[in-house]
């Protein structure tokens, strides 16, 4: 039990991570509808930008503190990268074919994830997590503090998210062009900076979950793979709900921890590594009862 | 539907005529751009100086090298291996040169990106250029050019050290294998420590899977139990099924066939997780970024580096001549590895070249038979570089221990050693299935 | 779109004359420089409609064929691939293109094509499974039916899905291949070690082997050998999409809703998109690693995909000719960025430990290409081909 509820934590750490990535997804695909590929290169991003700026504000600041403002500083720096690759390469795209735009973010992807991953250089570099991977006992459970880190992040950024959606103007314009954008602009709303907003807020997003993902082991190259394990989780929740991204975030790490900790105990067969590629079989089964997800909008057809 | 039959013929009149005129080129690249004086008939080789040249008298023999260099995973390694060769072959120059030749190991560099396709691509633009390769980074990768290698007599230094390279005449390797470290570790645990139990965790393959299969056979050889290969994916989060297994099996060694990030969330969680048995990493699962990761602590304590050369710092003219040709770079193990792999080559083109050979890539082949030691300058036995018996295993391991004050963080445990089970071991083919 | 509506004449009536079965003659003939004059519906769907696409046509075939005296072989070693991956893209243009159902699931296809080729074909003798049946005509025929039934079995799922959800679905697809081809490693050789590849035997002649008294090396036969598959397929998919079947996989894409009330059977029609768009990725799996000879589970990912999916966008979603010339700026993009442009930026570093250098510009501009290509022509190399007959059209006058 003990096993099954600490693999239940860990799941809901990774799974924390798989959320602020799913949103940072649904968020563009609200605003503009196309999935954008650029996701990967936005969260290496922010995960190398926050390990050249950790130890810059370390020799001010006390530890711990440097590293949660160099990750702000880093979603920062990332979201307005994403502002400015949205404006130039991608905004000229509207009304134009959705999946042509998703190639273009995927040139986008290439092209920026080659240059940041040149900045990472020749090893891991640490990302100046204070408390590494050490553990916590929490009622008898020992549970790594980057995991609540993470559970804490999530929570955080979900309910900032939360107030912006519901309580500011232009969170009230964002959500008026996701829902008509011709509406919206005909009552004054700037759609493109809708666009530019709801990338700027994937890019810091992304560049949050990069970070905190790096917390175990430190930055590497092949540490945009996890933004792709985010896929399922929006599909699982549904392209356009932000909480079904959520969800969908947490429900795949935690399947993805609990396979990786039984799955040799109880199914061998199916070989090893199946943790991995759980979370899509976990979206194939969801998607054969509810074809839009737990959360997504039905598409409405008309003839 | 009715297809148009003129057009039909007329299609399949049109391409019968441009095949027969298809058959005039063909067959015309044979021997390329072989030496001005005549002497010496192989492709990559000249008479005129290299660009750039050393030595502006001496003619140009051109390497080349096929690496992963930008956005494969193992890009990290890549690009340390390729500079130190550049300054391998730098210093060779310095030094004169081989034979009345300058080598140029700079000007043919190609990307792989890991991508077996890609690395036969370019294997098939660089080929009519060059000699021979100084570096062919990969196991699939290598392996989708091997067939084109042997038939036109191309021999090359690989960039791995998987037990299969052992029984390829073609390719130069160097040191010992992941299988032959393996069993030398199991070995030297059993001996020290009184070691019980064995796993092994890593990548399936070539990599992972040759070490475990050398583990699993010196436990056997040992007579102490093979808990299990658990096969893991890269990912620093896709480790939890392997520390699981790590921490209930409890074995007294764990022979690890990952990379570094892998490794160092696999021993710092299995630390955390109360295991205190002893990890044995196989080459590429170290670099020194790992002693500033969280799992620097667990790693001192447990962890023994297996590898088939002395780190980065080690005390021999080999190490020490690299070191000043490389200058000011952070110490990293990739750089060791590319300048100990050029050894062989260096050995064989001296010895094509001043030696009774036909001066053609086939006389290369045969001078790469002929090898009976090459002087790695400390960093290998000149016995490694044996090529001419059948069984010509190089069975002797370097095992290193963390040390934060070393220059790439490893200094050595125990010189090159070879335990009873690598010494017994009748190598027939690679030790990993596939 | 292949198959363009006729256009209404001023008083409401269609320009299709009225054919009988006797009016042959009519229906050959087509009025000079009135490409999109019909006076048949048989004429509007012929293969070559008018005589400057047959001219085209044959004379891009010849100099297919000349290219071989031109070119070295590592060159036509690229367009070989660059062919084959050309026979992909065709399939997934008849799913995506012509059927409008965006599929990732592409990498998936071809690795079943590749591996159905690579044990039929395989040594009977080697390590992975191989039943010794090398004639080209057995294995290339059976890859493509093996993934066709995979397609079949996933295509119940797909036809629930529409648009982004299909798209990561059939991406889901691609991560599970993946997994079960580095885990069989009976099958496959495993993962970081491969397996060899399906022999190019036909009728006892290999394409792979250019014996010494060979008036060819390997690699122009090679070369020829996929340029004539890449005909015989394109000309079956030009078939396909004028066809009954490739006109409801149109009304399909145009507007499913519409196509269900005109009496398409929805869920059949976008099974049979997926069989026949598998069955030409499994052929092009089949073929597409004998040139190398040689090939390893991991090169079945999502990049595969996704590479066969930019090139039926930048070739122009819909045509046969435009997802051929797609395929092959995609597939020798990194080819002419390493040989043509990169070496022109002499100040960059060729040290690989250095940023930037050249390996990681390479990268980049491979990236920004497919960007800026996009940006300034969305409609792809068809829409560039489309401007340039109009601004021909209409010359002199610009509008």
């Amino acid at each position: 039990m003990t096993e099954f509820l600490e693999a239940l934590i860990r799941g809901l750490g990774i799974g924390s991570v798989y959320a602020l990535l799913a949103l940072g997804f649904v968020i563009i695909y609200k605003a503009t509808r196309v999935v954008s590929f650029a996701q990967p290169a936005f969260m290496l991003t922010g995960a190398v930008v926050t390990s050249y700026l950790t130890p810059a504000l370390g020799f001010v600041l006390v530890t711990g503190l440097s590293f949660f403002l160099s990750v702000a500083a880093a979603a920062i720096v990332t979201a307005l990268l994403a502002l400015v690759l949205e404006r130039v390469l991608v905004r000229p795209m509207v009304g134009r074919a959705v999946f042509v735009i998703a190639i273009i973010t995927l040139g986008i992807d290439i092209a920026v994830r080659t240059v940041v991953t040149g900045y990472i250089g020749i090893g891991a570099r640490p990302i100046g997590f204070p408390w590494g991977i050490e553990t916590i006992q929490v009622l008898g459970l020992s549970v790594q503090i980057r995991h609540l880190v993470m559970m804490g992040t999530v929570a955080l950024l979900g309910g900032l998210l939360y107030l912006f959606f519901q309580r500011t103007p232009f969170g009230l314009a964002m959500r008026a062009a996701a829902f008509d954008q011709e509406a919206a602009m005909t009552q004054g709303v700037s759609v493109g900076a809708v666009f530019g907003t709801s990338w700027a807020l994937a890019g810091g997003l992304a560049a949050v979950a990069g970070a905190l993902v790096s917390t175990g082991a430190g930055v590497d190259r092949q540490l945009w793979v996890i933004a792709l394990i985010a896929l399922p989780a929006i599909i699982l929740g549904g392209l356009d709900s932000l909480g079904g991204a959520v969800i969908g975030g947490l429900a795949v790490g935690v399947v993805e921890q609990l396979v990786g900790s039984y799955q040799r105990d109880y199914a061998p067969w199916l070989g090893d590594n199946v943790a991995t590629v759980a979370p899509y079989a976990l979206m194939l089964l969801v998607l054969l009862v509810r074809p839009y997800g737990l959360f997504g909008t039905p598409e409405v057809r008309r003839v | 539907m009715r297809i148009n039959k003129l057009g039909l013929q007329t299609g399949a009149v049109l391409a019968a005529l441009a095949l027969v005129a298809t058959g005039c080129r063909g067959g015309d690249d044979g021997g390329g751009g072989g030496g001005g004086e005549g002497a010496i008939d192989a492709p990559g080789v000249t008479s005129e100086p290299c660009p750039d040249a050393v030595n502006q008298d001496n003619g140009c023999i051109y390497l080349g090298t096929i690496s992963d260099l930008s956005a494969g995973p193992f890009a990290a390694l890549g690009g340390p291996i390729t500079d130190a060769q550049a300054a391998f072959w730098q210093r060779v120059n310095e030094d004169g040169g081989i034979e009345g030749y300058d080598i140029d190991a700079t000007e043919y560099v190609r990307d792989n990106l890991y991508n077996p396709e890609t690395h036969s691509q370019l294997y098939t633009e660089i080929e009519p250029d060059v000699l021979a390769l100084a570096q062919t980074l990969g196991s699939p990768t290598t392996l989708a050019i091997l067939d084109r290698m042997k038939e036109q007599s191309v021999i090359g230094a690989p960039a791995s050290w998987t037990s299969l390279w052992g029984f390829e005449d073609n390719i130069l390797e160097s040191g010992s294998s992941y299988c032959v470290d393996a069993m030398n570790a199991v070995d030297y645990y059993v001996e020290q420590d009184d070691a019980q139990s064995v796993m092994a965790v890593g990548f399936p393959g070539d990599y992972g899977g040759d070490g475990a299969a050398g583990a699993e056979a010196a436990a056997e050889a040992n007579g102490i139990e093979f808990a299990e290969f658990v096969e893991t994916a890269p990912g620093a989060e896709a480790q939890a099924g392997a520390v699981s297994a790590i921490v209930r099996a409890d074995p007294d060694v764990v022979i690890l066939g990952v990379g570094p990030t892998e490794t160092a969330v696999i021993v710092g969680q299995a630390a955390a997780q109360g295991y205190q048995g002893r990890f044995v990493g196989l080459a590429p699962t170290w670099n020194p970024a790992l002693l500033e990761s969280p799992a620097a602590e667990a790693l001192q304590g447990l962890f023994t580096h297996a590898g088939p050369w002395g780190s980065f710092g080690t005390d021999t003219p080999g190490h020490e001549a690299m070191r000043t040709a490389l200058g000011d770079v952070d110490p990293n193990d990739g750089y060791t590895s590319g300048w100990a792999w050029s050894y062989p080559l260096k050995a064989a083109l001296e010895s094509w070249l001043s030696g009774d050979y036909d001066k053609t890539r086939e006389g290369l082949v045969e001078a790469v038979g002929d090898l009976e030691s090459v002087d790695f300058e400390g960093m290998l036995p000149e016995e490694a570089g044996d090529r001419t018996q059948d069984n010509d295993i190089f069975r002797q391991t370097v095992l290193s221990s963390v040390d934060p004050e070393a220059d790439a963080g490893l200094t050595v445990l125990q010189d090159f050693t070879e335990g009873p089970s690598a010494a017994g071991f009748d190598f027939t083919g690679a030790c990993f299935e596939g | 779109m292949s198959t363009t509506l006729p256009p209404k004449t001023e008083d409401g009536s269609s320009p299709v004359a009225p054919a009988t079965p006797t009016d042959r003659r009519a229906k050959r003939t087509r009025l000079w420089g009135r490409p999109a004059f019909f006076q048949s519906y048989e004429q509007q769907l012929a293969l070559f409609d008018t005589w400057s696409k047959r001219v085209g046509v044959a004379v891009v075939v010849v100099v297919g064929f000349a290219l071989t005296q031109v070119f070295s072989d590592d060159i036509l070693r690229s367009l070989a691939l660059a062919f084959v991956l050309a026979i992909a893209a065709l399939g997934l243009n008849m799913v995506t293109g012509l059927a409008g159902q965006v599929s990732l699931g592409h990498a998936f296809f071809i690795g079943i094509g590749a591996y159905t080729a690579a044990a039929i074909s395989g040594d009977p003798e080697a390590r992975t499974i191989g039943y010794g049946i090398e004639e080209m005509w057995i294995w290339l025929p059976a890859a493509g039916l093996v993934a066709a039934v995979f397609g079949v079995i996933v295509a119940p799922i797909a036809t629930r899905l529409r648009g982004l959800y299909l798209a990561i679905v059939t991406l889901g697809l691609v991560f599970l291949g993946e997994h079960v081809f580095r885990e069989w490693s009976s099958l496959t050789g495993g993962a970081g070690v491969g397996r060899s590849a399906a022999e190019p035997v036909l009728f006892g002649f290999d394409f792979s082997d250019a014996g010494s008294d060979s008036m060819f090396t390997r690699d122009q036969q090679m070369y020829v050998l996929m340029l004539v598959l890449l005909l015989v397929f394109a000309l079956a998919a030009r078939n396909i999409g004028r066809s009954k079947v490739g006109r409801s996989f149109a009304a399909v894409r145009d507007r499913d809703m519409a196509a269900e009330m005109m009496g398409i059977d929805l869920p059949r029609t976008k099974t049979l998109a997926f069989a026949l768009s598998s069955f030409y990725a499994g052929c092009a799996g089949g073929l597409l690693y004998t040139i190398t000879g040689y090939f390893d589970p991991g090169s079945f990912n999502l990049l595969l995909s996704v590479q066969i999916i930019a090139m039926v966008l930048i070739g122009g979603a819909g045509t046969v000719s435009g997802t051929i010339a797609g395929a092959l700026f995609v597939a020798m993009l990194p080819t002419i960025v390493r040989n043509l442009v990169a070496p022109n930026l002499t100040f960059i570093s060729t040290l690989p430990s250095e940023t930037p250098n050249v390996f990681q510009v390479e990268q980049i501009l491979y990236g920004l290409l497919i960007v800026v290509f996009l940006l300034f022509e969305p409609r792809g190399l068809f829409g560039i081909w489309v401007r340039f007959r109009t601004y021909w059209k209409s010359w002199p006058f610009s509008y």
